[in-house]
């Protein structure tokens, strides 16, 4: 066969040539950096922190005065508890001595149990009213 | 009948009118709930204490009725802490430290006392 007096055929590019593949990344740019965010985000984190260490000083401060004015008051109530825990247990013997009047060799106001110290009352009869 | 109950433990009413022995001195009581008890708190102070408050009571009476009351209502209507009244505390404290010449004792070092911080976290919120 005979090649070489028929001109060739080649298949060529178009006129003007292919345009270039595109291989590279195509990402746009969106928001700020990690750093930023990392730094922004420590840096509220921080300031929440900050409000609650001050919340927690002012909190114990609350507490403080609260405890400091029941302290006050403390003298006050356990002087009015003390009076009214000293009637009742004189109205109670006064009671217990009517009762037991026929009882030969009752003692009144007799601790029940074997000790010199002070136990309080175990029961407080309520007297029917009247 | 007489019912034996637990002095502590027991939840029925027991109210014994009887009065106190006539050997023991007379004393009245204060008679004053614990609102208005822990308003006046930090001004009670002394010996001889349930005349002394009566006493205290009286005198506020006398000088700061009205701040007195507004406090005490205050205090009684939002849980009886201090942090929300604080406007009134303020007029009131003033009131107090003006006619009877108190202080409030006892203060953090090196700050100001809790009463006086001038923006709390912990807001002021009266309910009323």
């Amino acid at each position: 066969m005979d090649t070489t007096t028929k001109p060739q055929t080649q298949d060529l590019p178009r006129s003007g040539g292919f345009p270039s593949v595109r291989y590279k990344r195509n990402l746009p740019h969106k928001g700020p950096s990690g750093l930023v965010i990392f730094t922004v985000l420590g840096a509220i984190s921080a300031y929440g922190f900050y409000r609650v260490g001050q919340g927690n000083l002012e909190k114990r401060e609350l507490r403080r005065e609260h405890l400091w004015s029941r302290i006050h008051l403390v003298p006050l109530l356990t002087a009015e508890l003390d009076r009214d825990t000293y009637r009742r247990n004189c109205a109670a013997l006064a009671r217990e001595a009517e009762i037991m009047k026929d009882v030969p060799g009752w003692k009144v106001g007799e601790s029940v149990y074997n000790t010199k110290r002070y136990v309080g009352p175990t029961q407080i009869v309520v007297p029917e009213p009247s | 009948m007489a019912a034996a109950e637990h002095p502590v433990l027991s939840n029925v009413t027991f109210i014994d009118p009887t009065p106190s022995p006539d050997d023991i001195p007379k004393v009245d009581e204060v008679g004053a709930t614990s609102a208005p008890l822990k308003s006046v708190a930090f001004f009670i102070e002394g010996r001889k204490v349930t005349r002394c408050a009566i006493d205290l009571i009286r005198k506020v009476r006398e000088h700061c009725d009205q701040e007195f009351e507004a406090h005490w209502q205050c205090l009684d209507r939002n849980n009886q802490e201090y942090r929300h009244c604080r406007g009134l505390e303020r007029k009131f404290n003033s009131c107090v430290f003006n006619a009877l010449k108190k202080v409030i004792p006892g203060s953090p070092s090196n700050q100001p006392q809790i009463h006086l911080k001038e923006n709390p976290l912990y807001k002021e919120r009266p309910r009323w």
